[in-house]
């Protein structure tokens, strides 16, 4: 039957996708030695990579880093992109238009170019191994802006003349008004945000040298590619798990924001 | 009343603030190093055109942009037929769709730091998964990351798996915008899956596929983790992308100067393919 | 109309207590200036050294109340010399830094931000008395200063697996030797077809420090302690170059050595998969603590061509010390020093963390021929110790090392030149590199 063939090709497509993270979270609960014979089942479970891991690195620290960067650029995106958004859908002034076109120039400017300045202007600043350098420059999210001005677009122009009858200002406007309104584009660049900072790894490397400020993929690739692991395996895969793990348990909770939320930004180019 | 002129403009301020900082002083400020020799400690040195003949004689840098076009020629077919193939089966009468698509999804959420490293053991060469599997089956072993010639394509085929769910996704919303009405026209006329498929399904979402091939394509030029910490580049420089190499000019021999330089002609070449793609693709429409 | 007091509350709260929390955040960075007359110390980070760094400090300190002396252990990062870049970038250096790579100096010497030792009182005839000519004449920067005291080293030797060397008729000493060896000692222990068992093995990833443990190793010891490059100009397209080439080119080809990265699992060195390894002393506490029942081993000294005459020299892996110009008292930090390296001290940090100080007098001075005699394992490092080479003063010394990997990867793992071929581009590229400096 052509439906079994189907079922067959999904069933061994998810297999091929959910396997490898399987293997990755029985290789860190088992002994070292066994790790080279292992396919399906463990022989036998031990904590020590585990162990291990907390001992050399410090991983609770950078996973509280994570949060509270991933936090604070989200938080911030989230209100100051609102605020240009508004701007430039609902207020009128000169320039409105000029700056609407710079943003979606600016979208294409690929990073490779502002990188290394943007690392100087870092050093300059006498941010480099602070949390400001991880979270001031990412404040500001191109796409963040289209979207939300997107959705303002769409806000019948009564609700904001309501409000104004009754005195609000403007940000009471956006924030107080306007946010129960668009709370699935909310989601959608919280999701996003959230999720592009707790993942990003170049810019950590490049400003922070410090091990107590570092986030967490930062934390685990050094000790992936250094020397710190002393070549044992079941240590970095557990420092893998743990990286992902957050994640994942958010994933599984809030899959269909998740998914709405990568769908819906594809459907906006 | 003045309130109302200016309060556009503060609400606007983050951003421009933002730009001038962090967007527009840089792209000056790049174009600046260019000319100079810098290692962050000892004072600039006027160099003029020094680093662009640098980049004309540099090998190694021309092999990272043949490395990275590389890894983009295996990896966005691979991940439009892929992504298509299961978005397809998806949107046929199955149950336990949002099981699937969960699934599929899974590899996108997860940090490339974790699938590098996840991927790295199960290409190991001795005691990596699929080199038993390949030895139990009575092939021999493959070197995924040790071949000069297969490295590349480990990668790539490791990207893909780590992408296509987000295109998946993307395919789905696309093929359920196609009117069923077109399918049942072309029923009644006889006309086979494949024929449907051809004629009516792809034509259809092209604007997806474009975007797939563009965000790909950006996506692929901004590869780094991934050599990074699987292969640190090798083996004999066949998986050092571009922006790998930038990095290492720049923060492990600390040549300022050269990278901005490097970064620049790359940025150059992404726009210029990207220009391409879309000249080529809108051709491919009309 | 609602609360005024709320007018737009919510929304001002929360941009306020971003930038509070923005601003918090940039007041919480560690301090490193020492606000009073201290000298701050920064010391390596492992266990021993802290100790060492420790008790004389503390020694130091009970005698010169007047001129405390402050430890720090390195910060912990990517690589110190990140860290101590990091550092000069930020302006918040420390006064001493005890555990910079020999190889590092010059590109901070360069930047002027080190101060020149040979401009404080006393030291040029102390450590003229301390090392030997040859050198002191490596650590010279190219403006005729030094910057930096020879404080420990680490000498290369090969350790081998004494029951297997036994059986395979003896300690190999020269190329041919060594091949022969590695014929015997191959197996295929557990008849899959491919083989688990080498002589030796030498890590293959492509990265320039990895050099240091085998070409540049065997390179050193060919040569008897020639340069890589000398004037600004390759020098190390030569025999020896090519006879080191050719002879880890056999290595792999015969599959002597495995191109596997031997990283998972227990030590290969122990289970006996491994018969030799190119180490350092470093590797005598590892081993005696993991050894199992009735494993012996010993040092000796790396290969060297057949037609070899005369010592073996070897890589040192030498780390110093260097004074930042941010000090306010180099002549407080210099007679710490002094007292740091002096005999009674150099001794104490044998003991505590078995890594050898370069005096020219280890195999003279009774101290630490009692030492030496006393632990057999690290006896053969008091004489290597006399003919051991770092690496040239060169700002750019690290990318010269890796042009040179790149190309013993591509001639010696893959076959894919010449060791003549790979070696010319090789110095090709050197002369480039270092024109354009």
């Amino acid at each position: 039957m052509k439906k079994l063939i189907l079922y067959i090709t999904l069933i061994i497509g998810s297999i091929a996708f959910i396997y490898p993270f399987y293997w990755m979270v029985t290789a860190s609960l088992v002994p070292e030695n066994e790790i080279e014979s292992l396919t399906l089942l463990p022989q036998s479970i031990s904590l020590n990579s585990y162990i291990q891991m907390f001992e050399k690195i410090p991983i609770g620290r950078a996973f509280f880093n994570s949060i509270f960067v991933a936090t604070m650029v989200t938080g911030g995106v989230l209100v100051l992109c609102s605020m240009v958004g508004y701007a430039l859908s609902r207020l009128r002034f000169v320039g409105r238009n000029l700056i609407f076109y710079i943003i979606i120039f600016t979208m294409t400017l690929p990073f490779q170019i502002t990188l290394i300045p943007n690392y100087i202007i870092m050093v300059k600043l006498g941010w480099i191994d602070t949390f400001l350098a991880l979270i001031v420059p990412y404040l500001i999210n191109a796409f963040a802006i289209i979207m939300f001005r997107q959705v303002f677009q769409t806000i019948p122009q009564d609700l904001i003349d309501a409000a104004r009858i009754d005195g609000c200002g403007e940000l009471r406007i956006i924030f107080q008004i306007l946010w129960p309104n668009i709370v699935p584009s909310l989601v959608t660049v919280g999701i996003i945000t959230f999720m592009a900072t707790w993942n990003d790894v170049l810019w950590p490397l490049i400003v922070i040298r410090d091990e107590n400020l570092m986030t967490m993929p930062q934390l685990v690739t050094l000790f992936a590619v250094g020397g710190r692991a002393e070549s044992q395996l079941g240590v970095k895969l557990a420092s893998a798990t743990i990286l992902a793990f957050p994640i994942i348990i958010a994933y599984l909770f809030f899959q269909k924001y998740f998914i709405q939320s990568m769908a819906s930004t594809g459907m906006k180019e | 009343m003045k309130n109302n002129k200016l309060l556009p403009y503060l609400l606007v301020s983050p951003y421009l603030i933002h730009l001038m900082v962090f967007v527009a002083f840089p792209v000056l400020f790049s174009i600046f190093l260019t000319f100079n020799k810098w290692n962050i400690i000892s004072p600039m040195e006027f160099i003029g055109f020094g680093n662009f003949l640098r980049v004309f004689q540099d090998v190694l840098f021309f092999k990272a942009i043949y490395n990275t076009l590389k890894f983009l020629i295996v990896h966005i077919p691979l991940q439009i037929i892929v992504a298509l193939l299961l978005a397809e089966i998806l949107n046929q009468k199955i149950k336990f769709r949002p099981f699937f698509r969960a699934a599929f999804f899974l590899p996108v959420v997860v940090s490339g730091v974790v699938v590098s490293m996840l991927w790295q053991q199960l290409y190991g060469f001795d005691t990596g998964i699929l080199n038993r599997m390949l030895t139990t089956l009575g092939f021999g072993k493959v070197g995924w990351l040790v071949d000069p010639n297969m490295a590349m394509v480990s990668i790539a085929v490791m990207a893909t798996w780590k992408n296509v769910g987000l295109y998946v996704i993307l395919f789905l919303v696309g093929l359920q915008t196609v009117p069923p009405q077109y399918y049942e026209a072309a029923d009644l006329e006889g006309a086979n899956h494949w024929q449907k498929f051809w004629h009516i399904t792809l034509p259809m979402i092209n604007p997806t596929i474009f975007m797939v091939v563009i965000l790909s394509t950006i996506g692929g030029f901004s590869l780094f983790i991934e050599p990074y910490i699987m292969t640190g580049g090798g083996p004999l420089n066949s998986t050092l992308s571009a922006v790998l190499y930038i990095y290492k000019q720049a923060f492990t021999n600390y040549h300022m100067g050269y990278s901005a330089t490097l970064g620049f002609f790359f940025a150059f070449i992404i726009l210029f393919v990207v220009i391409i793609q879309k000249r080529f693709i809108e051709k491919g429409e009309s | 109309m609602k609360n005024v007091l709320f007018k737009g509350c919510k929304s001002e709260f929360f941009l306020g207590l971003l930038v509070l929390s923005c601003s918090l955040l940039t007041y919480c960075n560690f301090s490193r200036e020492n606000d009073d007359n201290s000298l701050l110390y920064w010391s390596a980070n492992d266990a021993q050294e802290v100790e060492f760094a420790r008790q004389v400090i503390s020694a130091w300190n009970l005698e010169h109340p007047d001129e405390q002396i402050k430890l720090q252990p390195v910060p912990e990062g990517q690589s110190s010399e990140e860290i101590i870049l990091a550092a000069v970038v930020g302006k918040t250096t420390p006064d001493i830094y005890a555990n910079m790579w020999q190889g590092d100096v010059e590109f901070f010497a360069q930047a002027k931000v080190l101060v020149p030792f040979d401009t404080l009182e006393g030291f040029l005839e102390f450590i003229y008395q301390r090392c030997d000519s040859a050198l002191i004449k490596e650590i010279t920067s190219s403006d005729g200063h030094i910057y930096q005291i020879p404080w420990k080293i680490n000498p290369i030797m090969m350790i081998y697996n004494k029951q297997v060397v036994e059986e395979i008729g003896g300690v190999p000493r020269t190329y041919s030797e060594y091949l022969e060896a590695c014929k015997k000692y191959q197996k295929d222990n557990d008849g899959d077809g491919y083989v688990d068992q080498w002589f030796g093995y030498a890590n293959v990833r492509p990265i320039w420090h990895e050099l240091r443990f085998n070409f540049y190793l065997l390179y050193l010891a060919a040569s008897d302690g020639a340069s890589l490059v000398e004037n600004n100009h390759a020098v190390f397209n030569n025999q020896h170059a090519i006879d080191v080439f050719r002879f880890f080119g056999e290595l792999y080809t015969k599959n002597y050595f495995t191109q596997d990265m031997l990283s998972s699992g227990q030590d290969p060195f122990l289970t006996g998969k491994i018969a030799t390894k190119f180490t350092g002393p470093w590797e005598i506490a590892h081993l005696e603590k993991f050894k199992p029942q009735g494993f012996d081993y010993a040092y000796a000294p790396v290969p060297v061509p057949d037609d070899h005459q005369g010592p073996v020299y070897t890589y040192g892996d030498p780390k110093n010390i260097v004074i930042f110009n941010t000090c306010k008292n180099p002549l407080l930090a210099w007679r710490f020093l002094k007292f740091l390296i002096s005999d009674e001290n150099d001794l104490l940090f044998l003991k505590l963390s078995g890594q050898i100080p370069p005096r020219k007098d280890l195999t003279i001075n009774p101290l630490f021929v009692e030492v030496f005699k006393q632990n057999e394992k690290l006896a053969p490092f008091a004489n290597q110790a006399r003919y051991i080479r770092g690496v040239d003063n060169n700002e750019v010394i690290k990318e010269v090392f890796d042009i040179i990997t790149q190309e013993y990867q591509s001639s010696v793992l893959y076959g894919v030149k010449s060791p003549e071929d790979a070696l010319r581009d090789a110095a090709k590229a050197v002369d480039v590199l270092l024109l354009n400096m």
